[in-house]
């Protein structure tokens, strides 16, 4: 656990860089420092491993006063990622990854048998151990980064706007490998990012700064995006905060419909009376094992010749299906809006129709998930 | 003219030539070290490297004489002192050529000032101190054959007597392998710099001091 006490730097020069913080990390979290640049936020980070001192107040580290430590001891337990990897140039991978082994005296082999372990945790292959960092992609460099910080296995994890260097696509799987790393190490991590976004996604605490290094609100994401505690956060959040806190809401919520499910073998005229009983534009139609097919316009049933069955009508592509027990709310929401019958296809584990949503249930099962703040992890994909 | 003299007069050129770079650097990297530690070192220092390099070399020769006599010291001396005008600068930029972001993850990871110095900084300050040494390396050999005049013996030899004697193709012998053994030693240098730098990516945009310091290349091209 990381603790600020009344912690304030103050530059030479009189810029006040972060004013009287009080913030507490708890042991096995992530806490994404997020605001504008100039708020303070890399200066809070950099202050927990003493690349810089506070001009007053305390950090204590699982209880001990940091201003206590030799800094390079204290640093070696307390991986470090910065924006463009940082990694020696002139070092291969694996000397890269082993470097805190190597200073902590593990010696050359074990170093290396432990970066090629870390090597697999961040998902590099083993061949590009013997290379030079200026071989590898952004997105290659950025997970060497991130194994060398791993390596000595360190409670603590900062990281300094690790992703912005990379392109969005590359960004987007590299926070997925950082919640999966996460999930499997349980590392207090300290993130830095100005992309709130990032900090909503990765974050199990968000701590949001305003100019003049003062903190705005501390919360969950989900909190953060129901209960904005000012103007200030509420626009550093941005407008569309009320569709993105649907992804901290399971889909798993949502009732479905399976009315307007049909088996491809259902006779055509059955299946187009059951949609003028029930109202149904457009109907679903599953193969033999509910896998889904295909939507079927109910007009076009009743024109088919009386013998066909639903799986010779024309049918329209389903478009993205969505977990029922995995996915969010947000997802549900998505595969609806782009669906062409305004409805999604929900599935099972195994790919099989639960039911279809509408704008009505999507609309109810938001509304019902208002009151919990729980937040959901598997609402974050 | 005596061809039996040339192995031992291109001994003394290479002797002349190489001595004077190697005391410089011995010199140039703790002082660019210091200068990049305490910037504000640095213009003093530049200005006595420049200063120094401005003195004519006979004049030093000449100086140095009564308390080192017509010896090698006495031409190794002052080509030292020159090539600091090359030397320090480029050990300077490289120091200063390591990204800011390598030099903080290192500190970050917990080097010491010593250890983050001799294990990182100057290992990629390599590629630049070199590209100096070279142009010392080749400015000493050319330099060294002014030492004739005091009688410290080099390929100098052959011109001054080439001269003496209105004998062209003694000078013009004598100026070839000067600039033969500068190319070698050049060559040399670069190959040291592969050796200590597989690290350093081939071919990219940024070769800038390549352009500049490596005539070899072409050289080797055109001799093939």
């Amino acid at each position: 656990m990381i603790t600020f006490e009344g912690v304030t730097k103050r530059y030479p020069g009189g810029t006040l860089a972060v004013d009287d913080l009080n913030l507490e990390v708890p042991a096995g979290q992530t806490m994404v420092l997020v605001g504008p640049s100039g708020c303070g936020k890399t200066t809070t980070l950099r202050m927990i491993n003493r690349l810089i001192d506070p001009t007053s107040g305390r950090i204590l580290l699982d209880g001990r006063d940091i201003q206590q430590s030799d800094p390079p001891a204290l640093r070696r337990g307390i991986g470090y990622v910065i924006q463009q990897a940082g990694l020696f140039p002139h070092r291969t991978i694996e000397d890269n990854i082993g470097t805190v082994p190597m200073l902590i005296g593990w010696g050359k082999a074990k170093s290396r048998a432990r970066a090629r372990e870390l090597m697999k945790l961040v998902g590099l292959d083993e061949s590009l151990g013997r290379r030079y960092p200026h071989q590898l992609s952004g997105g290659q460099q950025q997970r060497v980064g991130v194994a060398r910080a791993l390596a000595a296995d360190p409670p603590v994890l900062l990281m300094d706007e690790p992703f912005s260097a990379v392109d969005p696509i590359v960004r987007a799987t590299l926070q997925d490998e950082l919640l999966r790393l996460q999930a499997e190490l349980h590392k207090t991590v300290v993130l830095v990012t100005h992309d709130v976004e990032e900090a909503i996604k990765v974050g199990d605490q968000v701590a949001i700064f305003r100019p003049g290094g003062r903190l705005a609100q501390v919360d969950s994401p989900e909190r953060l995006l129901t209960a904005p505690a000012d103007s200030y956060v509420e626009s550093f959040l941005g407008f569309d905060r009320g569709i993105r806190r649907l992804s901290f809401l399971a889909a798993s919520g949502l009732s479905l419909d399976d009315t307007a499910v049909v088996s491809a073998s259902t006779p055509a005229w059955e299946a187009a009376e059951h949609a003028a009983r029930t109202g149904e534009p457009w109907l679903l139609v599953t193969d033999a094992g509910r896998k889904p097919r295909g939507w079927a316009a109910s007009v076009e049933l009743r024109a088919l010749p009386r013998e066909a069955t639903v799986g010779d009508a024309r049918l329209s592509p389903y478009g993205h299906t969505f977990g029922v027990s995995t996915d969010s709310l947000r997802a549900a929401l998505d595969a609806t809006l782009l669906s062409p019958a305004g409805r999604a296809v929900g599935v099972d584990d195994q790919g099989r129709v639960v039911g279809v949503t509408s704008y009505e249930r999507l609309g109810a099962a938001a509304e019902a998930a208002e009151p919990a703040a729980e937040p959901s992890p598997s609402g974050r994909s | 003219m005596d061809w039996s003299q040339v192995p031992e007069l291109t001994w003394e050129s290479n002797k002349l030539g190489v001595l004077p770079a190697l005391f410089g650097l011995i010199i140039s990297v703790p002082l660019g070290i210091v200068c990049v530690r305490w910037r504000w070192l640095y213009p003093p220092v530049l200005s006595t490297t420049s200063v120094l390099y401005a003195i004519p070399s006979l004049a030093l020769f000449i100086v140095l004489i009564p308390y080192t006599g017509l010896t090698d010291t006495t031409v190794i001396i002052p080509l030292t002192l020159f090539s600091l005008c090359v030397l320090v600068p480029n050990v300077v930029d490289g120091l200063r050529s390591v990204p800011d972001p390598v030099r903080d993850a290192a500190t970050a990871m917990g080097f010491g000032t010593l250890r983050r110095l001799v294990q990182v900084e100057l290992p990629i300050a390599v590629p630049v101190v070199i590209a100096g040494l070279r142009v010392a390396v080749v400015s000493s050999i050319s330099l060294a054959s002014v030492g004739q005049l005091i009688g410290v013996s080099s390929l100098g030899y052959l011109i001054v007597d080439g001269y003496q004697r209105a004998f062209l193709t003694e000078i013009l012998v004598g100026g070839g392998l000067i600039i033969a053994l500068a190319l070698v030693c050049d060559l040399l240098l670069v190959l040291v710099r592969r050796l200590l730098t597989p690290w350093r990516p081939r071919r990219t945009r940024r070769q800038l001091p390549e352009v500049v310091a490596e005539p070899v290349p072409a050289l080797a091209g055109g001799a093939r």
